[in-house]
């Protein structure tokens, strides 16, 4: 009689105890990191934590940059969009302007008091009162060159704009193109060229009120070295997207090009050699002090209106900036990524990482100059939603265009950029 | 004919729904959407009636698009049609392997856009890319050429890639009108003693004109709402060289986060082409096939 | 019949020029997705390859959902074909035989369908496709695909049909065959060759769409190639050899399908119906 009773109770349990593991709350994640490589890694990630978290079941789909911008608003819309979106800076005011967006501060805060972030990471989402990201990494613009090709020519790495130029100008020969530099209207010029405008005192677009200040003789001072260096570069740098320039370096066509890293393609296609391959800080103008460079630090946006999925999303972001976890993530691509957290920078899987290793002293130098890393229209500690339509539509590589492909002067072109930064915002 | 009238209607319904029903509706919301102003998807927008049209004809840019486009249509037409027609000329004729080259003729054409962006820009770069390299070699240039580089050369290059992925489609097509011309015309000609050019000018043409007319209108349109081409190799660049209407509606709708400003162009655009398609169907559509 | 000299010399000059026209791009390609990096990017490039690697084929399979994307590109692409013929056929027919109130008018429409800008169409049928719960699914590229073949499919097969000796459709007309037997009996199997033609145009059409697979499907299991394919290329960094190879796997199956039923795309072409 007893072991019935006992029996009918472990029984009771057992159904209780099965009710009571619920089906996993799944959540899932839209990121723009697809060569296979990334997604392979992200995924080893997710199943570690999908295991050790049997209530929560996070699902990754990579989505294209390309696309992104329009998919993201029209599934959110339409109900089936991500509970979370990997952004950049100028990519999240988008998703605000459309509600999809609830201030993250606490969660950051919480997060900041145990991995200390980089400060200009977390500026670069936090306006309007609120928080709108979690910062995840860091990619920051570097000058790369070959030493053995600078110790030829007798050159000294280039400090200042006019050792740049001469240095681009000598490089020059033998069908190599000196500098390479982008002039299409597209993200990467935008990025160059604001690595150089950052360089010579024009970090500053917007005016306090959120008017534009980008017609200023140091932006235009910028904007016409620019270009007079990007007369050095391969005749189709008008039509380079991501890859042509690391394309253009690692097949020794340029001698030095700007990018956030190389060491991936150089390391298979460019011979490898780590102690040849050299980086440093964008060149200063003359006049100026100090290195800067821009800086795009990366970050997650948690876009759950239901609790228990915005919860397990939480989780899953407290899990990816444990700095036993985060090295590995960042290295999904290595040299490419770099932390936004103090422990993170120090973290054994970051460092340990053998493409890391490799280029150590590389990696080292990039994380280094990130720490002067600023992003166009997230400067003055205030955002202004206008900075996403500039972004998204280029003008500022728009405005090169002007002077490179319409011949304009200068003056005239950062005159009519400004304009059109105006119409832009409307 | 009351059983005929019913049955058709059969035959006909399900292809019909299928139209209206999907592009119906879009067009219908594209027209609702231009009349508000609304910006990003999803966001509200409140009604202001025909202010966007007012806005976009006005728009500059929004001409320079039309004009684009234009250019575009035309110099895809001109290099498609040369080039099919003698294609499909020297497919006609009989030749020891004459049915693979019709057969694999069309390969361009059955590949995926993606793959054709993906050749011609490494081909066309001035880094790894084959042409230049060719060219220097054969003495022609001496310095790399930068296909993307000026609004022109961009813009021809892209008309080159986009007439070598259709022309052999084309091709085909006006091969199959010229099939149906009865071979014992062309002989009656030569008895009579007509060369090539009198017998293309007097049969050939006229015959294949029927083809012709229908591949012109359609071959238009496609043309005219060709996007992932443009959009995947050049943007719409350098400088808007290559920003035909599609793309500026895309750039508007996208990059810009003006929906119904978007929209707006759209319903002028589809206006603009059901125009053309109408005109131009009633003279170069002619009964063929009764 | 005996061609003259110059006429010979123009035609094989002409197939000299197409044979390099289309073939080379496509040699260079393959070629260079068995090429070393080193080699794909010197500067000066080899039209005979030097090298020998696997090496791109391998990391783009081993990563990718490569073979997933084919397979969800063949199921649309099948099940567009079979929807198009089967919409398309009856009624090509009924436009060419059948009398009915703004026949004429109507066929000239439906060729408007290609008047639309597919940005016009996108976000609304976005829409349009959420309500209903068609989003991320393949079903919705099959409607999408089906609607953008038919004027086409219809026009091609309403011009087959009409290329039938009209004796052969008379005799069964005055025999007193209702329209639906003709059509299943007698038409269809007459223009067999056209019907693979006009299945192999829409085939072909499905297996190519780009723009609309991009934005209709959101989770990557249910990728096509060509959306996937575009999504392998790395954004940041460019891997030529990744991409030649990844670019000649895009190719393999629509010319391996050509290979066996393409003879039969240009044959409907050009005979249209048996005669």
């Amino acid at each position: 009689m007893n072991n019935r009773i006992l029996g009918l109770l472990f029984g009771a349990c057992l159904t209780m105890s099965f009710d009571a593991m619920a089906a996993p709350v799944e959540v899932t994640l839209w990121h723009m990191e697809q060569p296979p490589h990334r997604v392979a890694r992200i995924q080893e990630i997710i199943d570690a934590f999908n295991a050790a978290h049997p209530d929560i079941k996070v699902k990754q789909e990579p989505q294209n940059w390309g696309e992104v911008y329009a998919k993201a608003p029209a599934a959110l819309a339409a109900g089936a969009g991500p509970d979370m979106l990997f952004a950049i800076p100028d990519f999240t005011p988008v998703l605000k302007n459309i509600g999809a967006l609830t201030s993250v501060s606490d969660f950051v805060g919480e997060l900041d008091k145990e991995h200390h972030f980089v400060k200009s990471a977390v500026q670069s989402y936090s306006y309007d009162g609120g928080i709108w990201a979690v910062p995840l990494y860091n990619m920051a613009m570097n000058l790369w060159y070959r030493k053995s090709v600078l110790d030829a020519a007798g050159l000294k790495v280039p400090e200042t704009w006019s050792d740049w130029k001469a240095a681009s100008e000598k490089l020059s020969t033998n069908g190599v193109f000196g500098m390479g530099l982008p002039a299409n209207k597209q993200l990467y010029t935008d990025q160059t060229i604001y690595s150089v405008m950052v360089n010579g005192g024009a970090t500053e677009i917007f005016n306090e009120d959120g008017s534009f200040r980008f017609n200023n003789p140091q932006t235009v001072a910028a904007l016409d070295y620019y270009s007079s260096l990007q007369k050095l570069s391969p005749p189709d740098s008008t039509s380079w997207t991501w890859g042509e320039a690391e394309a253009c370096f690692v097949s020794k066509s340029c001698g030095m090009i700007m990018q956030f890293s190389v060491i991936s393609s150089y390391d298979t296609q460019g011979g490898g050699d780590p102690a040849d391959l050299g980086v440093a800080a964008i060149p200063h103008a003359d006049g100026e002090t100090g290195h800067n460079t821009i800086a795009y630090a990366n970050a997650v946006m948690l876009l759950s209106k239901d609790d228990a999925k915005r919860k397990a999303s939480e989780e899953f972001v407290r899990y990816l900036l444990q700095p036993e976890t985060y090295g590995k993530f960042l290295n999904m691509e290595p040299g490419l990524f770099m932390p936004v957290t103090e422990d993170g920078a120090k973290s054994e899987s970051f460092w340990s990482d053998p493409m890391v290793q490799k280029y150590r002293s590389q990696v080292e130098t990039i994380i280094a100059n990130s720490q002067n890393g600023k992003l166009f229209g997230f400067t003055s500690g205030r955002t202004f939603p206008s900075i996403a339509a500039v972004s998204a539509q280029n003008v500022i590589a728009e405005t090169l265009q002007m002077i490179v492909v319409g011949g304009k002067t200068a003056a005239d072109a950062v005159a009519a950029g400004q304009d059109r930064m105006v119409e832009v915002a409307k | 004919m009351q059983k005929s009238r019913s049955l058709a209607i059969v035959f006909v319904a399900p292809a019909l729904i299928v139209l209206t029903g999907i592009l119906g509706w879009p067009l219908v919301s594209a027209v609702l959407l231009s009349m508000q102003d609304v910006r990003t998807i999803g966001s509200a927008g409140q009604w202001i009636g025909l202010h966007n049209y007012q806005a976009v004809l006005s728009n500059q840019s929004f001409w320079m698009a039309v004009a684009m486009s234009i250019i575009w249509v035309v110099a895809n037409a001109a290099a498609q049609t040369a080039l099919a027609l003698i294609t499909a000329l020297t497919l006609n004729q009989n030749f020891p392997g004459v049915r693979i080259v019709r057969t694999w003729v069309i390969l361009t054409w059955i590949v995926p856009t993606v793959v054709v962006v993906i050749i011609w820009r490494w081909l066309f770069s001035t880094s790894g890319g084959m042409i230049n390299p060719l060219l220097a070699q054969a003495g022609m240039i001496d310095r790399p050429i930068g296909f993307f580089s000026t609004p022109w050369t961009a813009m021809a290059t892209l008309i080159f890639i986009n007439s070598w992925r259709w022309f052999p489609f084309i091709a085909l097509m006006m091969l199959a009108g010229l099939t149906r011309i009865p071979s014992d015309l062309y002989e009656a000609a030569r008895i009579d003693g007509a060369n090539g050019w009198r017998s293309f000018t007097r049969i050939t043409w006229p015959l294949l004109a029927p083809t012709l007319g229908v591949l012109t209108v359609v071959g238009t349109l496609l043309s005219f709402n060709v996007f992932d081409i443009i959009w995947l190799m050049t943007a719409g660049g350098p400088a808007g060289g290559t920003r035909t209407l599609p793309i500026i509606i895309y750039e508007t709708a996208f990059k810009g986060y003006k929906l119904s400003e978007a929209a707006t162009m759209s319903v002028l655009a589809t206006i603009l082409l059901m125009a053309f398609a109408l005109l131009a169907s009633r003279t170069l559509m002619r009964e063929d096939d009764r | 019949m005996k061609r003259s000299l110059p006429s010979s010399l123009l035609l094989y000059f002409s197939l000299i020029v197409l044979t390099l026209l289309i073939g080379l791009p496509f040699w260079w390609v393959l070629s260079g997705a068995f090429k070393l990096p080193q080699e794909i990017i010197a500067r000066v490039p080899t039209m005979v390859p030097h090298s020998f690697t696997l090496q791109h084929f391998m990391k783009l399979l081993s990563g990718s959902d490569y073979p997933t994307y084919m397979v969800n590109s063949m199921i649309v692409a099948v099940l567009s074909t079979a929807v198009t013929l089967a919409l398309a056929i009856p009624a090509a027919y009924a436009f060419f035989r059948l009398a009915f109130p703004g026949r004429e008018i109507l066929y000239r429409v439906i060729l408007l369908a290609y008047a639309f800008p597919s940005t016009v169409v996108l976000i609304p049928l976005f829409g349009m496709f959420a309500k209903i719960g068609l989003i991320d699914t393949l079903a919705a590229l099959v409607i999408v695909n089906v609607t953008f073949a038919l004027p086409f499919s219809i026009w091609m097969l309403r011009s087959f049909f009409a290329s039938i000796p009209k004796e052969i459709e008379e005799a069964a007309i005055m025999d007193g065959t209702p329209p639906t037997i003709i059509l299943r009996r007698i038409m269809i199997p007459l223009i067999a060759p056209g019907i693979a033609s006009v299945g192999i145009f829409a085939f072909i059409s499905a297996w190519t769409e780009y723009v609309f697979a991009s934005v209709l499907i959101l989770s990557d299991g249910k990728r096509t190639v060509p959306v996937g394919f575009s999504g392998i290329i790395g954004q940041y960094q460019i891997d030529w050899g990744l991409l030649l190879a990844g670019a000649s796997l895009a190719v393999l199956p629509v010319v391996i399908l050509f290979a066996l039923v393409g003879r039969w795309f240009v044959s409907g072409l050009t005979e249209g119906a048996v005669k």
